[in-house]
């Protein structure tokens, strides 16, 4: 098929745009996955699409192809305009564009036949006219019903169609801000496009933008969620990149402002647990049932969650707990160190005994969940305990392999 | 669905087109200025054909169109259903006192639908009076760009005044703070709007802080990284913010090479910590030895 700007299907993109975006360091022959012209062609198009946020860096095994964005400078997520790339036929967009401007010349609601009727004398204007049958027209008003732009009024035997009001107008400074940082944000993006935006005063920190990619299936999950529907997911391997498929009652969306991951916590049928599932992982979602008992799986998980650091649910141990709790030691003129435990802690407790020594305590089902958070302490931790040994250990040896790799290993010590 | 062509490009671009068309009869050059201003970089090859051929009957030979009215396109309801799930957020006062409402549509989530689990505890108070009024003088003056005067509570509990002239709200995801970015001498000064007091209209200020366009001082840090425990993924990307270029150097190492600000520099070191012996910084030497230090005072603790 002969190569188009615009796509069918946003999962191949996405995996593409994911290794371009996160990882950004394998040359052509290394996107295995699918053939060299696919890896060609998808390339192109987020150069099209992502224009100077693509870059290329030569090595000896070949050219790499990173996309590479620096999200404090750039205001809008540029991730979203893969959804504005969505193919059509010439069709969809004759009708599209026809539709709406008879609807909106009309005084009033029109019969599908004054629709027809007035769709051929626009339409006779050009050299090739086209025709569209009754069933054609139709369809892609009732497509616009249930997209909410149409409304369709049934009296008699006879639907009446007129076109949905423009209710409000919409703060600009609003949308640059929630598109960039609410779920689905891609919807604000949507809505700023139909304004004719100014430049955005907003600029962000610590901002994730991979989640863009998987706003489609978030966007399922919540119509799940407020309808207390389970769902089938379709979740991919990682190991070996096979796609198995879970039904599980969705709970609660939980999301990472540290890595930009977003999970969904759901009660597992088949395993009768409570798991989370990584949405970059999901390549479907398909809504399910009505699940009476979602309240009830609800409050379980929220009567878990004073016990979960991040997303896991069940520890490396075979205890259902795990403890963990460490001792750090600062300066009197480092009160931003206590304050740091305080605001920093998602769960667990703090003692502050004197004006320089305090300990962070919390009992957790995965205590390994903690320790990236436990080291950006060190220079100050004088003591620590796990419950699970082994992760003890772990955590020490850590240390010690720090010392080694930075030639610390010979006793290189410093009084403080 | 939000992969629908309703909300892609080319419609709008197609609408721009259209809006001009009702205007006065296009030329060539004018429908390529529209297609290189909204589309994408390669739009032009495909929207030009499309329309000059009449596969899409929508604009004539003459640069005329058949249609009477400026093309726009209502609200659809998974729009509608968006706006309402942002009017719940406490956020959303900072932009109006009364939030968008469709009486008869769903928000598309709820609060108690999204947990943000790893997001700092000490966030701004959005439902303050005080700080929503000064956000809203802030979000003016970026507007109409005037200059201010703010008062504000220093880490000492004392008041500082200034003058300044605003250029952007900062927003932190993971801080959940607000700051003001103001140029300052060819740099920017960041206030937390936490501690701003009062806020108000102020007359010109020292043309240095409104002509000279603020920079950040960008610093880069080189690190190497070993590939166990999944450290790849989990470090590109928690450093996925940043910009950055990756390479394989052999199987399982590679080297990473950040910018970062240089205001940052002690959040960069305590961010690297974080993945233990995963990471091993190796440039610049200065760097290398933020890391030392921390790490010869932990030998001290005795662990």
């Amino acid at each position: 098929m002969a190569y188009t700007e615009l796509i069918k299907n946003f999962n191949r993109i996405r995996d593409y745009m994911r290794e371009f975006y996160v990882y950004g360091f394998k040359s052509r022959e290394e996107y295995t996955k699918k053939s060299a012209r696919s890896y060609d062609d998808e390339r192109r198009r987020l150069e099209s699409w992502l224009g100077e946020n693509m870059k290329f860096h030569q090595t000896p095994d070949g050219k790499n192809v990173f996309i590479s964005i620096d999200s404090r400078k750039s205001q809008h997520n540029p991730l979203y305009q893969a959804w504005k790339a969505k193919s059509f036929t010439d069709g969809d967009i004759t009708l599209h564009f026809i539709l709406l401007d008879i609807l909106q010349s009309a005084k009033g609601a029109l019969t599908l036949h004054e629709i027809t009727t007035e769709m051929d004398q626009y339409l006779s204007e050009f050299q090739n006219q086209r025709t569209f049958d009754d069933s054609t027209i139709r369809k892609k008003l009732n497509e616009y019903i249930s997209e909410g732009i149409v409304i369709g009024q049934k009296q008699a035997k006879t639907m009446y169609y007129k076109k949905a009001e423009l209710e409000h107008d919409l703060d600009e400074d609003m949308l640059n801000f929630f598109s960039e940082v609410a779920p689905c944000g891609v919807i604000g993006s949507f809505l700023l496009d139909r304004i004719e935006a100014k430049a955005s005063h907003f600029v962000f920190k610590h901002h994730y933008i991979t989640g863009a990619m998987d706003s489609e299936f978030l966007c399922i999950i919540f119509q799940a969620l407020r309808q207390k529907r389970s769902v089938i997911l379709k979740i991919i391997r990682q190991t070996n990149d096979s796609a198995k498929e879970i039904h599980v009652v969705p709970l609660r969306v939980m999301i990472s402002v540290q890595n930009g991951r977003q999970y969904l916590m759901a009660y597992n049928m088949k395993y009768n647990r409570i798991t989370s599932y990584r949405l970059d992982y999901i390549s479907s979602v398909k809504i399910g049932e009505i699940n009476l008992q979602f309240d009830e799986f609800r409050e379980k998980l929220n009567k878990m969650l004073p016990h979960i650091w991040g997303v896991s649910t069940q520890g490396r141990s075979s205890s259902r707990m795990e403890h963990v709790e460490f001792l750090i030691r600062y300066k009197e003129w480092e009160s931003y160190i206590p304050n740091r435990l305080e605001r920093e802690k998602r769960c667990g407790t703090v003692t502050h005994f004197d004006n320089h020594t305090s300990k962070f305590e919390a009992d957790v089902y995965d205590a390994s969940e903690l320790i990236p958070w436990i080291r950006t302490f060190l220079c100050r931790i004088t003591e620590i305990h796990f419950s699970n040994e082994a992760l003890e250990k772990q955590f020490r040896n850590d240390i010690k392999e720090m010392y080694r790799i930075y030639g610390m290993e010979g006793g290189e010590t410093c009084d403080i | 669905m939000i992969f629908n062509e309703h909300y892609g490009i080319y419609y709008k671009t197609v609408a721009e087109i259209l809006k001009a068309a009702i205007d006065h009869p296009l030329c060539s050059n004018e429908i390529y200025d529209i297609i290189n201003k909204n589309a994408f970089k390669e739009s032009i090859l495909y929207i030009v054909p499309a329309l000059q051929e009449e596969r899409w009957q929508l604009l004539k030979m003459d640069g005329t169109t058949p249609l009477k009215n400026t093309p726009f396109m209502p609200f659809t309801a998974l729009e509608k259903q968006w706006l309402m799930a942002i009017s719940n957020d406490p956020r959303i006062r900072l932009f109006c006192e009364k939030p968008i409402s469709f009486p008869d549509v769903e928000p598309l989530f709820l609060p108690e639908d999204i947990l943000i689990f790893d997001r700092y505890g000490d966030g701004d108070c959005y439902e303050d009076p005080v700080y929503q009024r000064n956000f809203r003088q802030i979000l003016d003056a970026l507007r109409k760009k005037y200059p201010l005067s703010v008062s504000l509570k220093n880490r000492k509990g004392g008041l500082a005044h200034a003058k300044v002239m605003p250029k952007y709200l900062e927003y932190s995801e993971k801080d959940d703070k607000f700051r003001l970015l103001c140029s300052k001498d060819h740099f920017v000064q960041i206030i937390n709007l936490g501690r701003i007091q009062t806020c108000k209209p102020c007359g010109p200020i020292d043309s240095v802080h409104g002509k000279n366009e603020a920079v950040r001082r960008h610093c880069q840090v080189v690190f190497e990284l070993v590939d166990q425990r999944k450290a790849l993924e989990r470090v590109l990307l928690h450093f996925a913010h940043f910009e950055k270029q990756v390479e394989k150097i052999e199987k399982q190492r590679y080297r990473v090479t950040l910018l970062y600000d240089k205001g940052d520099e002690m959040e960069m070191v305590i961010r690297i910590l974080s993945f233990g012996p995963m990471i091993r910084v190796t440039a610049p030497q200065y760097f290398v030895e933020l890391m030392k230090e921390r790490l010869r005072d932990q030998k001290s603790c005795e662990l």
